[in-house]
């Protein structure tokens, strides 16, 4: 995709290459070759939902490898040119082990040379490291040289947002918002009688899709909904919709999430289906005064635990911290950046960081969940937030509340 | 009929001279690009390469060369026994490549694009009578 200069959304591609190029210098990489699904986004600005990889060579543009039936749309979307967005197939010398290491051995001199992969582990099913099998075969095709992990490199540089991405966050939380407020007009005035989680996810992602996004992204199902029982699973942070009928005097959670220009916007909202409790307003407004004082609470020089630390001392002090799931985050970038927070520099490998100090432009997601399975409720929050000099300034911009309706 | 020995200067002259005769520009779809087929293990225990140069759809150069192939923006390398074999018509040419018998090197994306040129440049070929 043509990027121009005056464009809000505009991400300095090449810049991004000459860093990694950069970084590789300093830590002695001859060339890199990417696998995750967040670096092929962060340097390609194309969605890879293929295995792909992308070669970086020590200078110049870098390759992309993507299945050769998507290629051409990946070079399409990609600033690339389509000399350097090529496609594998299984056919002698275009499989993938074959095409990618001919191109890395043309670069290393006698293919010797020390060439960065990435690798290591994730709960998250699409984040993309290199397999055994495939660390085992590029290593064969290339005898003489050292494979070194050398994801840090990435993830430092992608850390701290830049303007355009910004701007793309943004972007997509205000579609996330359309989204919200088109659920909101289907169900108000007892119109979720006979809806079910699956027709409201459906009707969120049209009027998202209709504001421009490109994608319910989430691996997670799509747009998450859910009603009764399910909002209240323990530490249930993950509710694909369900054929289920919204039902009244039932918690109601609406999860959503859009994509522009492979930046994510997901932003939750919960509603008691009337006629509600006491009782289940007790927990609704636990739950908003929480929210409410985490996002007074993210500033630069926070950590993880120095925020879990304050808020659960709030929970407990207003006797609802057994419904509360103990994390309040995850991360957020461009597709596939979406759950570590931070380097990979904390006491659990490839785990959040609990002492990972909050810069100003780092982006995560502020994530709760409330849950309370013996009473059927639930709630939770979702919404990217960007730490700046003071605080911190929530992307979505839809009132926070839980609703009667 | 004269029977050419494959890959001799004189085969060679007699392919450029059918590929110029029987392919049009507007059959070969304009297309400028150049091609390298290499041949592993002749039968006199060389390596050949048969290098095509076409110019918006025009074959402008056919050159037989021995051992190290020249630059070109697609090479195709098997043995000489495959190569044979696809002339004679006993083997298709992707069969040969979806089965690691020969290796293509080159821009995937581009060569799809162009294969049903090649197939037709190989059709004409074949239709050399020759000797292996």
């Amino acid at each position: 995709m043509t990027q121009t200069a005056h464009d809000p959304y505009f991400i300095d591609f090449p810049a991004r290459i000459r860093r990694i190029q950069d970084n590789m210098a300093q830590h002695g990489i001859d060339i890199y070759l990417g696998s995750r699904l967040r670096t092929l986004s962060w340097t390609l600005d194309a969605f890879c939902p293929w295995r792909s990889f992308v070669v970086i060579p020590s200078d110049g543009l870098p390759t992309a490898f993507t299945f050769v039936i998507d290629a051409s749309r990946v070079g399409d979307d990609s600033w690339l040119d389509p000399d350097h967005v090529l496609g594998y197939a299984p056919m002698g010398g275009q499989d993938q082990i074959s095409a990618i290491s001919d191109l890395i051995l043309s670069h290393l001199k006698g293919g010797k040379g020390v060439v960065g992969i990435e690798s290591g582990m994730a709960p998250y099913l699409p984040e993309g490291n290199l397999t055994h099998y495939e660390y085992e075969c590029f290593q064969a095709a290339m005898p003489e040289a050292k494979l070194v992990n050398a994801h840090d490199l990435v993830d430092e540089l992608s850390l701290i947002k830049e303007p355009g991405e910004i701007m793309r966050v943004r972007e997509a939380s205000r579609q996330v918002d359309i989204g919200h407020q088109a659920v909101r007009e289907a169900i108000q005035n007892g119109g979720y009688h006979g809806m079910t989680e699956t027709e409201i996810g459906g009707l969120a992602a049209y009027a998202m899709r209709k504001a421009g996004s490109e994608w319910e992204w989430s691996f997670t199902g799509g747009n998450e909904i859910a009603s009764g029982y399910r909002t209240g699973l323990a530490g249930g942070a993950c509710t694909p919709a369900s054929r289920r009928q919204l039902q009244p005097g039932e918690p109601f959670m609406v999860d959503l999430h859009a994509m522009f220009r492979l930046c994510l916007g997901d932003h939750s909202h919960n509603y008691l289906l009337a006629p509600a409790t006491p009782r289940q307003r007790w927990h609704a407004q636990n739950f908003v005064e929480l929210v409410q004082l985490t996002l007074k609470t993210y500033k630069p020089g926070m950590t993880p635990s120095s925020l879990a630390d304050e808020l659960l001392a709030f929970c407990e002090e207003q006797n609802f911290i057994e419904y509360m799931v103990p994390g309040f985050e995850h991360g957020i970038g461009m597709m596939g950046d979406e759950w570590r927070i931070g380097m990979n520099d904390g006491p659990f490998p490839y785990w959040t960081n609990p002492d990972h100090v909050y810069q100003p432009n780092e982006m995560l997601i502020c994530a709760m969940q409330y849950a309370c399975p013996e009473e059927n409720i639930g709630f939770r929050y979702e919404n990217p937030i960007l730490i700046t000099e003071s605080g911190c300034e929530e992307m979505s911009k839809y009132p926070l509340g839980i609703e009667e309706v | 009929m004269t029977e050419y020995i494959y890959l001799s200067p004189e085969w060679a002259a007699e392919a450029h001279r059918r590929l110029q005769a029987e392919l049009t520009p507007e059959k070969m779809k304009f297309v400028t690009s150049s091609m390298v087929t290499y041949y592993k293990n002749c039968p006199d225990g060389k390596d050949r390469a048969l290098f095509y140069r076409f110019v918006d759809g025009v074959c402008s150069e056919l050159a037989i060369t021995i051992g190290e192939p020249p630059e070109a923006e697609f090479r195709i390398t098997g043995d000489y026994e495959t190569f044979a074999k696809i002339s004679k018509a006993e083997l298709g040419s992707r069969a040969a490549l979806m089965g690691g018998k020969l290796k293509l090197q080159g821009n995937m994306v581009k060569a799809l694009s162009l294969s049903a040129v090649v197939d037709r440049m190989n059709k004409v070929l074949a239709t050399i009578p020759a000797t292996y």
